[in-house]
């Protein structure tokens, strides 16, 4: 069998694969023959493919009992939550010299933008514990079984190996940044971006790894009708809390000021400039 | 005026309601399918789309595989699934209908 069409299956979950990737392998070839799959039908079949994967995760599927569609989309928005975290990591990296990037007297928007995307923050962060605290007995009776405890942890082991490498690696990283000066931290000094980079990808990987654990552990768990809502109850005001943060930083405008790129590590909090008194908006600046 | 019932299969040409409009004659595997649909509708459905709504209607019980012939799977509408079409196609027609006495025309069967 041709390994393009092949790899095409690859884009579907294991046991869809299982069930109906001969046939589906045997009706490309009853209509291609030997050609290769063209490229719109290609590209159909890997959007098919990751249709069927969220549809296998339970984050989608219209057909599903009230309770798995609303555990299903309160999943989504838990998805939501850790692209809105990787975002929010990137605003903030990008935001921390606009106290002094900002001309006097532009400060107060951006500033007030800021603490809301900081605040609403934090409240989402409390909403996701709050959800999962409210999982907690469930949890429990999920790991107090051989079969769950074991299927927790290959989830939890692989997530947290990935999380300890990442944490162990920002050490010489850290250690390697002081060794720099200003410029050579902000973009001279190439390998120290490209490690840069490859950290942020182990990050982003680590809370996907997570993200993943969470959403295939909660699918698991024998939910009550009652914590069911609750969580999708805590869903909505999730939700709500990423469509303000994405209002405060759009009212801040442009997080990017160009003669103070960011530097790593990122400034505390504590050392940003007060807001000052006259408002305007910072995508004004520098224009 | 009561509300219709509903079937879960919306516009005559979604990819179920076609799958089991041809299954209606009797089983067809994957390609035969394709081309039935083809032939009937005009629609040409992509192997993906094709394989995603087979999925859905197995799942749902309105359509059963069969013994598997060489790698090909031949399906067959269910029970269910005729009940299902056969509601839809009653959600279609009174829609075809009201459209076509407004528009003074008279419908027929074509084949």
């Amino acid at each position: 069998m041709r390994d393009d069409r092949r790899s095409l299956l690859r884009w579907y979950p294991p046991a869809w694969r299982a069930r109906y990737g001969e046939e589906l392998l045997a009706l490309l070839e009853d209509e291609l023959g030997e050609r290769r799959p063209p490229a719109p039908m290609a590209v159909s079949l890997r959007w098919a493919g990751l249709r069927e994967r969220l549809h296998a995760s339970g984050l989608t599927g219209d057909h599903r009992p009230a309770a798995d569609r609303m555990r299903a989309a309160s999943l989504l928005v838990l998805c939501a939550w850790a692209a809105c975290m990787v975002a929010g990591a990137s605003f903030s990296k990008a935001s921390e010299h606009f106290a002094g990037a900002l001309p006097t007297g532009s400060q107060a928007l951006p500033q007030d933008a800021f603490d809301a995307v900081v605040a609403l923050g934090v409240l989402g962060g409390c909403l996701v514990l709050l959800g999962a605290a409210l999982a907690l007995p469930a949890f429990r009776r999920l790991v107090s079984g051989y079969e769950g405890r074991r299927f927790v942890r290959r989830h939890v082991v692989r997530a947290g190996a990935l999380t300890a490498l990442t944490a162990v690696a920002l050490v010489p990283l850290s250690l390697w940044a002081h060794h720099l000066d200003g410029s050579q931290r902000n973009g001279a000094n190439g390998v120290n971006v490209g490690a840069l980079v490859v950290w942020s990808f182990m990050a982003v990987a680590s809370l996907a790894l997570w993200t993943g654990a969470a959403v295939a552990v909660v699918r698991r768990l024998d939910l009550s009708g009652r914590v069911l809502r609750a969580e999708a109850l805590l869903a909505v005001a999730l939700q709500v809390a990423m469509v303000g943060l994405a209002t405060a930083v759009g009212s801040g405008g442009r997080p990017w000021p160009r003669t103070h790129p960011g530097s790593w590590p990122p400034a505390p909090l504590s050392a940003r400039t007060p807001p000052r008194s006259t408002p305007s908006s910072w995508w004004r600046w520098g224009s | 005026m009561s509300k219709p019932r509903t079937t879960g299969l919306r516009r005559p040409n979604d990819p179920p309601v076609l799958i089991l409009t041809s299954l209606a004659e009797g089983p067809k595997h994957g390609h035969a399918l394709l081309k039935d649909i083809e032939g009937f509708s005009g629609v040409r459905l992509g192997p993906g789309a094709l394989y995603g709504a087979i999925a859905r209607l197995e799942a749902r019980g309105l359509i059963e595989p069969l013994g598997p012939e060489d790698r090909r799977r031949p399906y067959r509408i269910t029970a269910e699934g005729s009940d299902a079409l056969a509601a839809a196609v009653a959600e279609m027609r009174r829609v075809a209908d009201t459209g076509a006495m407004r528009l003074g025309l008279t419908l027929g069967v074509t084949r």
